[in-house]
This record gives C-alpha cells, sequence and structure tokens, in this order.
C-alpha cells in the first residue's frame, strides 16, 4: 500500500486511526510504572567490556567497595576532645544502618592503632592492638595523643584524618549503592541536630550518583512537561488557535510516550542519556506537524472539500518530510555504532522515535484537520494569514536575505574564517565527564567534592593492580601424579587429592588434603606424601611473589615516586602496612620503617597485622596467596587528563624501573573506567558522525538528483557541527556524554533546514527562472517557517536551563545555540553560495 | 561390642543422673563445668591444631601449629605454648601465654624470621587470632567473670544460654546465646548478636571425640554471618595428662620449642 492508498483509507476510517493512537498510548502508558533509573558510570562499557570485567573482577577479589565520605571540617584542629565525641557520634550514628557492611567501614572508632609497649622504667617491652579510638577522648591530652597515634600510622594519616588537621572522613561501603541517597539524607538531619561548628559534608561516586538518580527523576517530571509547555505556548503565540496547537503536541506527546512506554517495557534502565530522550523527541516531532498545518491553511478556500485539499497537501509534502525524518533518524542511528550501550539505546530509541513521529505526523494529522469544525478550519486560515502579515521576523529575514545575496563574497571568507577559528576551538576541547560536575558548583555534592579534596589526600580512586606470573605448577604436577598413581596402585583412594589437582590445581586446599593423607596412612607411605607436600609448599611460597622484600621494596619507591610527580595526593598499599609493623616490633623509630630483610620476616610482620580487631584489610592490598597486590591510589581530581597522565607516568616508570620479579600492571577503579569509557565515547562518537555524514549525503544527492545540491545540502550541518563544537572548546566546556550526542541532534535538524530551503528555492527557481529572484522570493514564507521551528525548538527548551543538574542546562544551552547557528548557517551561506556559483 | 555397652551404661547413668542435675543447676554452675569442660581437660594437654580459613570469595588459607596447655588450676591459671608449622614462611613462630582470671593475660611472641621476643597485648581479648575467624579469646577461654548469664530454656538434651557483657564496650556482640550440651557440658554452639538482635558470627562444634574420658572438640567452625567467611579448626594427636614440666612453658621455649613434646 503507497502512502496515497493509505492516506484516502484512513481519511475514511477517522476512528480506527484513533483508536490505534489510543490504544498504543495506554498500553505504553501502563509501563512506566517499571522505571528504573540507571545512573552507574560503569554502564557506559558494556558489561562484557574487558576493562569493566577486570574491573569487577578486582572489586570481588580485593573486597572493594564504592564508598560514600562523609568529612567532617572543623575551622582549627580537628584533633579537640569536643570535635572527636561529635565525629564518633555520627560515626555511632552512621554504624547503625543495616546496609552499612560494618566490616570495610573505615572512621577512626573502628580502626586499630599499633604501638609499642613500655615498662614502669621506659623499656620497650612489647607491641601493643588496640582501637584507636573506640571512645572519644575526653581531654586536651587524650585528643593529643590520638594525634600523635595517627601520625604514626600511614594508612590513616590524610585517609582518615586530613593532612592539615583540620578535617576528618568516614568511609561508609554499602551493600547497595541505590541505598546511598537515603543514608546520605539521614546522616544530613542527624547532623542537623549536632550541636557543633563543624561542618559536615557528604561526597562519593555512590551518592554522586544515586543522588543524581534522584534528581533525575525529578527533573524528568519536572523538566519534560515544562519544556512541553514551553512550546505550546509559542505554538500559541504563533497560532492562536487551540484546536489547532493541540494536534502538533498530541503528535509529540503520543510520540514521547510511546517511545518512552517502550524503552521502559522492554526492560531498559533509563540512563541520563534516555531521560532526555522526551526533550530531544518533542521539538522534532512537532516541527513536521507544523509544516503540514502552515500548508493546508495556505491552500485551503472556503467551501472547498477538505479531504481532497489535504489530499494535495499531503502529496506535495510527504516526500521532504520524509527525507527530514529518515536523515534525522540516520543521524541518531548511527549512534548504534558507539560501543556505549546507553547512547546506543538513546539513538536507537530517537531514531524510531522520529519515525514514528513522522508516522503519526503524516497520519494523525490529516485525520485531524478532516475531522476539524469548519469554523475552526476557518480560524485555521486565519492564523496562517496572520502569520504571513509582515512583522519584525519577516522584516530582519527580508534584510538578512538582501545582504546575503548582496555581500556574498564578503560572507564566504567570514564564513571561512569563523569555521577556521572552529576548529582552533574544536583543538582546544576537553574530553573529561566526572559525575561530580554533573551537579552545579553550588550544590552540595559539589561543595563537598571541593571542600575534601582540599583537605584530604583525594576523594577519586583508582587500583593500580600488579599480578604475578610466578608459576611452576605443570613440573610439580606431573611428579605428584606419578606419586599419586603409586599410592593409587598399592590400593590407597586418593581420588580425591588427584581430582583436586585437575580441578584446582596447586592451591591451600591441595595442602589441606595432602596433610589429611599425611595422618590417614601407613608409615611406609609417609615419606612419599612429605615429598608431595613439601613441593606443593615450596611451589606456593615460591608463588608469594608480594612477600619478596626486594618486590614489596620495588612497589614502595613506586609510591614514594608516584607522590613526588604530584599527580597523586596519597598511595595506599601493603607496604605501609608491612613498614608500620615492622616498625612497632623493632624500635619504633622512624629508621625501623622498613621492609623486612626475608620473605618469612614479611610473613611474620603480617601475621602480626592479622592479629588485630580487623585482619580483613590486609586482603584490600594483596591477595591471599600474595601473587597480586593492589596500590589503591587518592587524586583530588577525578578527570579523564589527570587519570591519564598518571597512566601514562605509570607506564614510563615500569618501563625505566622494572620489577625484580616479572608482573604485569593493570587498572581498575571508577576514575579509570572513565578514561576508559570516555576514549571509546571520542572514537565512537567520530565513527558514528562520519558514517551517518557519508549517508546522508548519499540521501541527499538522491533527493535532489544533484550532486551540487547534495554537497549544499551538506553545509549548513557540517558548519552548525564545527561551529558548535569550537564554540565549546573556546568556552572551555568539557567534551561530556550530552556534548558527544549533540552531534548527532546537529546533524538531525540542520539537514532538515537546508533540505526545506533546497526544496522550495529549486521549485522557486523554475518557476520564475532566476536564482536571483528565487532567493528573494525565499526570503518571505520559507525563511519565515525555517526561523519559526528554530524559535519553537530553541525557546521551547529553555526550561532545561533551570535545571539543578548540568548536563540538561547544556543540552539546553547548545540546542537552542544549534537551532540559532543552523538556521542562520541555511539562511545565509546557502544563499551566498548560491548566488555565487549560479551560472544562469 | 565393648564400646557399645560402656555407651549404654554411660547414657543410662546420665539419663537418671541428668534431669535430677538440671533442676538445681543454675545459669553460672552451667557455664562453670561448660569453661572447664572447653578449656580444662586434664591437668595438661597437647594437641595438633589446622585452621582453614576462607574468606567471602572462598579463597583458602591453611594454617598449622602445635598447641601445650598446663593448668595451674582448675578455673584459674593456665599455661600455653603455640608453636606454628604452617605455613612454612611463618614456622617456628611461638605464642607463649600465661593465662588469668584476676587480670589480664600475659602474652609473649617469638618471631624467628626477626629473631625477635615480643611481649604482646592488646586492650581487649577479641582480636583475631592470626587473621582467622577465632579470636584469641575464643582459643584460650573467654572468661565467665566479664559476663552474666540467664539460662532461658533447657531441653532434653542442652541448656539454652544468654550472656550479656558487663562491660559492652569491651566488646563488639551486644550479647550471645549458647547451647550447652546437657551430657558434656560442651557448648555446641554459641551466637553473637548485635544491638539489633541480628546474629552476627556462629560458633558450631562439628565433631567431639573421647579422649582419655574428656569429651573433646575436634572440629569447630565459626561464621562471620555477614559475609559467609569462616574458619574451621580441627585438632589431631590430641592427648591429656602428659605430666608437662612447667619448664616446656618458659620464656627459653619461644626460642627452642620443646620438640620432645611435639610429637
Amino acid at each position: 500500500m503507497n502512502y496515497a492508498n493509505l492516506l484516502s483509507w484512513s481519511l475514511g476510517k477517522p476512528k480506527i486511526v484513533y483508536g490505534v493512537v489510543i490504544l498504543l498510548v495506554a498500553l505504553t502508558l501502563a509501563m512506566f510504572p517499571r522505571l528504573q533509573i540507571d545512573t552507574d558510570p560503569e554502564n557506559m562499557l558494556s558489561s562484557d567490556a574487558p576493562a569493566r570485567v577486570f574491573h569487577n573482577d578486582i572489586k570481588t577479589k580485593f573486597v572493594m567497595h564504592d564508598m560514600v565520605v562523609v568529612g567532617v571540617v572543623s575551622n582549627d584542629s580537628i584533633y579537640q576532645a569536643q570535635h572527636l565525641q561529635t565525629l564518633n557520634q555520627l560515626s555511632q550514628f552512621i554504624l547503625q544502618f543495616e546496609d552499612v557492611i560494618s566490616n570495610d567501614y573505615l572512621a577512626l572508632d573502628v580502626v586499630d592503632n599499633i604501638t609499642q609497649e613500655f615498662d614502669a622504667q621506659g623499656n620497650n617491652t612489647g607491641i601493643k592492638f588496640s582501637y584507636l579510638m573506640k571512645n572519644a577522648p575526653t581531654t586536651t591530652e587524650g585528643a593529643a595523643a590520638l594525634e600523635a597515634a595517627v601520625k604514626r600510622l600511614p594508612m590513616l594519616e590524610n585517609t582518615l584524618v586530613s593532612g592539615d588537621d583540620k578535617a576528618a572522613a568516614i568511609y561508609i561501603p554499602l551493600t547497595s549503592k541505590d541505598k546511598s541517597y537515603g543514608v546520605a539524607e539521614q546522616i544530613r538531619e542527624f547532623a542537623d541536630t549536632l550541636d557543633t561548628s563543624l561542618e559536615i559534608h557528604i561526597t562519593g561516586l555512590p551518592i554522586a550518583e544515586d543522588q543524581f538518580g534522584y534528581e533525575m527523576f525529578v527533573q524528568m517530571g519536572v523538566a519534560a512537561p515544562l519544556a512541553g509547555l514551553a512550546i505550546f505556548l509559542l505554538l500559541w503565540y504563533f497560532f492562536r488557535n487551540l484546536p489547532l496547537i493541540v494536534a502538533p503536541m498530541i503528535v509529540a506527546m503520543a510520540t514521547v510516550i510511546i517511545i518512552m512506554g517502550s524503552l521502559i517495557g522492554m526492560g531498559f534502565t533509563v540512563h541520563i542519556m534516555s531521560s532526555m530522550i522526551a526533550i530531544f523527541l518533542m521539538p522534532i516531532a512537532v516541527v513536521d506537524s507544523v509544516h503540514i498545518l502552515s500548508e493546508f491553511a495556505d491552500r485551503y478556500k472556503k467551501g472547498e472539500d477538505v479531504n481532497s485539499v489535504l489530499t494535495q497537501v499531503m502529496k506535495h509534502l510527504y516526500k521532504p518530510m520524509l527525507f527530514t525524518s529518515l536523515t534525522s533518524a540516520v543521524g541518531f542511528f548511527s549512534l548504534l555504532l558507539t560501543p556505549i550501550p546507553p547512547v546506543k539505546i538513546f539513538g536507537a530509541f530517537i531514531g524510531s522515535g522520529i519515525l514514528l513521529a513522522f508516522a503519526l505526523t503524516v497520519i494523525f494529522i490529516p485525520v485531524y484537520i478532516s475531522r476539524m469544525s469548519p469554523a475552526a478550519i476557518e480560524n485555521l486560515h486565519n492564523a496562517v494569514t496572520r502569520l504571513e502579515q509582515k512583522g519584525i521576523l519577516s522584516k530582519v529575514l527580508v534584510a538578512l536575505g538582501a545582504h546575503a545575496q548582496q555581500k556574498a563574497k564578503l560572507i564566504i571568507p567570514a564564513f571561512l574564517l569563523v569555521l577556521g577559528l572552529s576548529i582552533v576551538g574544536i583543538s582546544k576541547i576537553v574530553i573529561n565527564d566526572n559525575p561530580v560536575n554533573w551537579f552545579k558548583q553550588d550544590h552540595q555534592i559539589r561543595v563537598a567534592d571541593k571542600v575534601l579534596n582540599e583537605h584530604f589526600a583525594g576523594t577519586y580512586d583508582a587500583w593500580l593492580v600488579f599480578e604475578s606470573a610466578v608459576n611452576n605448577q605443570q613440573q610439580i604436577q606431573e611428579s605428584l601424579h606419578i606419586n599419586l598413581q603409586d599410592m593409587q596402585k598399592q590400593g590407597l583412594d586418593v581420588s580425591q587429592i588427584q581430582a583436586h589437582l585437575r580441578g584446582k590445581g596447586i592451591d591451600q586446599e591441595l595442602l589441606v588434603l595432602l596433610d589429611d593423607l599425611s595422618f590417614s596412612v601407613d608409615s611406609e607411605y609417609s615419606e612419599s606424601v612429605d615429598t608431595m607436600l613439601q613441593l606443593v609448599e615450596r611451589e606456593l611460597n615460591e608463588r608469594k611473589v608480594f612477600m619478596q622484600p626486594e618486590m614489596l621494596d620495588w612497589l614502595s619507591n613506586l609510591q614514594a615516586a608516584l607522590i613526588d610527580s604530584g599527580m597523586v595526593g596519597k598511595v595506599n598499599s601493603i607496604t605501609d602496612i608491612v613498614k608500620t609493623v615492622n616498625r612497632e616490633l623493632r624500635s619504633g623509630n622512624e629508621a625501623d620503617f622498613a621492609i623486612p630483610e626475608s620473605a618469612n620476616g614479611v610473613a611474620q610482620t603480617l601475621l602480626q597485622y592479622q592479629s588485630s580487631h580487623r585482619p580483613q584489610d590486609l586482603w584490600h592490598f594483596v591477595d591471599t596467596d600474595y601473587q597480586s597486590a593492589l596500590l589503591w591510589l587518592q587524586m583530588t581530581s577525578g578527570d579523564n587528563q589527570h587519570m591519564n597522565a598518571v597512566v601514562t607516568w605509570v607506564e614510563d616508570y615500569i618501563a625505566s624501573n622494572p620489577a625484580p620479579i616479572a608482573v604485569e600492571a593493570d587498572w581498575a577503579g571508577k576514575s579509570y573506567l572513565n578514561v576508559v569509557w570516555q576514549d571509546l565515547m571520542v572514537s565512537g562518537m567520530l565513527d558514528s558522525l562520519l558514517s551517518s555524514f557519508v549517508i546522508v549525503f548519499l540521501m541527499m544527492v538522491l533527493l535532489f538528483r544533484s550532486l551540487k545540491y547534495g554537497f549544499l545540502a551538506m553545509l549548513p550541518l557540517t558548519f552548525t557541527i564545527t561551529m558548535i563544537y569550537g564554540l565549546i572548546g573556546w568556552m572551555g566546556k568539557a567534551y561530556d556524554m550530552p556534548i558527544a550526542v549533540l552531534s548527532a541532534l546537529t546533524l538531525g535538524l540542520s539537514i532538515d533546514f537546508a533540505i526545506h530551503f533546497l526544496q522550495r528555492l529549486r521549485e522557486l527557481r523554475t518557476e520564475l527562472g532566476s536564482m536571483s529572484q528565487a532567493l528573494t522570493q525565499m526570503c518571505q514564507e520559507p525563511s519565515r517557517a525555517i526561523s519559526r521551528n528554530a524559535i519553537v525548538i530553541a525557546i521551547g527548551f529553555t526550561p532545561l536551563l533551570l535545571s539543578p543538574l548540568v548536563p540538561y542546562i547544556t543540552v539546553g544551552f547548545f540546542l537552542a545555540s544549534i537551532m540559532v547557528v543552523s538556521a542562520l548557517v541555511t539562511l545565509v551561506l546557502l544563499p551566498a553560495l548560491l548566488i555565487l556559483t549560479d551560472k544562469s | 561390642m565393648n564400646t557399645i555397652i560402656k555407651g549404654l551404661i554411660a547414657s543410662t547413668t546420665m539419663l537418671i543422673a541428668v534431669p535430677a542435675v538440671a533442676e538445681q543447676l543454675s545459669a553460672e554452675d552451667i557455664i562453670r563445668n561448660a569453661n572447664l569442660a572447653s578449656y580444662y581437660a586434664g591437668d595438661d594437654g597437647r594437641a595438633e591444631a589446622r585452621m582453614l580459613i576462607v574468606d567471602q570469595n572462598g579463597n583458602k588459607q591453611m594454617r598449622q601449629f602445635n598447641i601445650l596447655r598446663k593448668d595451674v588450676a582448675d578455673h584459674g591459671q593456665q599455661n600455653m605454648l603455640v608453636i606454628f608449622s604452617r605455613p612454612t614462611d611463618v614456622k617456628g613462630t611461638v605464642f607463649r601465654v600465661e593465662k588469668h582470671v584476676e587480670q589480664d593475660d600475659n602474652r609473649w611472641l617469638y618471631l624467628p624470621a626477626l629473631d625477635l621476643v615480643k611481649r604482646i597485648s592488646a586492650s581487649d581479648k577479641r582480636t583475631s587470632f592470626v587473621g582467622s575467624h577465632f579470636y584469641y579469646e575464643d582459643v584460650s577461654g573467654r572468661n565467665p567473670n566479664e559476663d552474666t548469664f540467664e539460662l532461658q530454656t533447657a531441653s532434653d538434651d542442652s541448656y539454652q544460654i544468654k550472656g550479656t557483657p558487663k562491660n559492652p564496650d569491651s566488646v563488639e556482640f551486644a550479647y550471645y546465646q549458647a547451647s550447652i550440651d546437657k551430657s558434656t557440658f560442651l557448648p555446641m554452639q554459641v551466637i553473637y548478636f548485635n544491638e539489633k538482635d541480628q546474629p552476627m558470627r556462629k560458633m558450631t562444634v562439628l565433631k567431639t571425640e573421647d579422649i582419655q574420658g574428656h569429651t573433646t572438640v575436634m572440629h569447630s567452625k565459626i561464621e562471620q554471618l555477614s559475609d559467609g567467611s569462616y574458619t574451621e579448626m580441627q585438632f589431631r594427636n590430641v592427648s591429656y595428662d602428659l605430666g608437662l614440666p612447667d619448664s616446656v612453658f618458659s620464656e627459653r621455649s619461644l626460642r627452642t620449642p620443646p620438640a620432645k613434646w611435639l610429637n
């Protein structure tokens, strides 16, 4: 069935058309309650992306959590009895939450102190493990003693208490980050009841994400309807006719509801990008309807048959509308080429939304008009006539058009200059997406982030993980097999050991099984079992790479060099633990803050460390086989370039200072993951932009059946994209996810203007026989239609500027800029070029 | 055959004896008996112990050591020596403990690789025993004077006793509930609860054995309920009343463990 048949069928069956639309809307609306918000930047990488898989493996292996950080900041020293009491009160309150993982909770009142013990004569007699501050000191001396103790514990200094002594921190691991907003709110509430001069700040990625999700939810409920309202009011301003402007609004609402409902119904989570689908779709959905209404009103004369006029109008508009919709959809579908799941979903659903809006427009709008009362149609006619009257807009457009023709030779160099400047701007673009920056400067999370990073070594984490490849499993396995087979032949049941050896290989459990065997066998086998035990033990010991003093010294040097580089606030690792315990075991003096000389010495030191209240803390830094170690880097910035610089620095360092035992280095942690997906974003966006550019160009050549017009049609979007990104570069605005997808939007909207402009121009030129006259004519109704659309979209989204969340403001601001720039480029550059290249 | 008859006699005796006694036993009496059964069997004793520490990811670590113990008095002072044999990198590490009831214990440590003898002390006894889920106190025995007890229920074969610390600041739990076997007085399960009445930590006896007339725990387990990690402790070669001389528990034994008494 072609479109003409479909149109005549639907004009005859309006109730079916209405019914289908209502049914679709009702069905998809029913999906809305299932909405699930997702704000985890990790999801920017697909769940099987190697960097993400590694990150999560490391998180599990070293039991690392994304933590909410509560900072308690004082004007003077935090080491004062009353401040410390407040801190403890707060900590005790937080520990009551069921969602807090108390094992890994970090605060001054739960961690251990390791100190020397002295007898009455002052002789060093022993070592003591005790809670550092189970109860807050009540005296100045007590507070001073605590200060002295913290200064001797490198694992805590500048992590739990800031280097300037003015702030203390509490690190809260939660069972699920979805709980962090709720927990933070309760902490804030509790903090308000405390009688204290301390400032209490809450930050950390989970809270930023969770709170963003909450505010995004609110935002979606407020901003999208407000944007709809703004569009409605503008349409009202242009058309002053309620039944008329209801039509495009219905198309826009139905499109948004059906698309969002399908997205939710299909089980996709609503990510920050998808939350903007409504905002992106609304203007695109409205624009085509406005074209139909204008043209219908233009052609309709009183007393004519509405349906036949409609059929004529649609015949005329169908092709350009199809092409503008297809090209816009291509722009968004091209986002499917990026490797970033939320962007793919965003692109796919907006692309489909554009096609849906097109379908609704070409079927529903004619049906709607055909059902309008004669009086309403008369009003529509009047409204459009009113629009045709000359106002400021039309005066400006005529002047602009004349200018474009006369000063063509000046305009081209001016555009080239702007293009050059824009390219310089693009070269200045900094790629960076830090979830904390999603909040405005004065948002409590942003403030907390700033304050805490001023005091502490840094609230941004990256984990540098070293893994050793030392493994002599194969040789040993063979000799074990031979031994076991011998025993089997003698009738001993060693099947469990053999199975374990085959399945899991050599590990602690095998040692246990062999040890069991040694007790169950007769003495004639004991030698053989002992041999096996020794083989396995030696192998397990050899694998303990991160117990080797030379390895720990190497790690320690790397840590020191990292700090010296000035890029990293603090590095926590196993070396600090070993050195601290060693110092306290020995003299307690700085000279003994060193790695013991033998691997056994390290092992025995660590055995002591594990005799504390928190033995599990060790396993954040080394695995139980001592084959991999984790360095926890604390940085004051989560910025991409910063993290990249650190990664490069470490690579160079390792290249010039190789580890004494070969190890592989790899990165995990959210700050690092950000770098990974942001790199993918840049390359992915480039791919998607280039491919959609090529497809759209081919479509344009096909549409105009002319290479020249194909090129011309591509010019406005090329200029707009370059200028917009140039502007972003000059403004110093970081290239983040919303900015990245703007290219697709620019492509889709700029090409619309160009298609309408060139299509009309060619018709006029054939009609009038002169390019110059055709261009003059273009300054009338066609230019007004383009400008009106640009204004509707640009102004329609000003409510976004009021948002408390930066990505929405960004999108609102650049959406408006894109509209203005692409309309101007279309109305100024195209005429200038056309007049210069016209051969007639 | 012989054992079955012995067993029958034993259980019959108990059938007659226990109900009569149970009526009179207070919670404190039960705990005193439990303390004796758990930590004071014989006048002295020796055992080989093996710990398997399993973290929440299922990673396993093994620790092996010998324990020598000699009582100065039942319910009173004890001397202990713990000599590590595995993993080999801590082999020769020795703990020497003088357990007191009326004062803090004295503990010493020898680290062979650092050739260092140190006294160790802790603000409390609820620090981990060499990284396991057993606390130092689980190995040496919690002083019954630290808690108040309440006999909640008594079934045919066990007492349910609730222990509440007199000084809540010194421990990480709010109270615990012990299930004590009526016949052996061994606590077969102890669950530690937090202030919100949630179980946090659980000790379970998995296997007991009669050794020289003393029912002895041969295999037990302590679980951290929040993350499923646990430590199993198994004993082997347990024997009592060896006639260990006091010299075995002298400071000299730290550097030179008494080989004669270690199998």
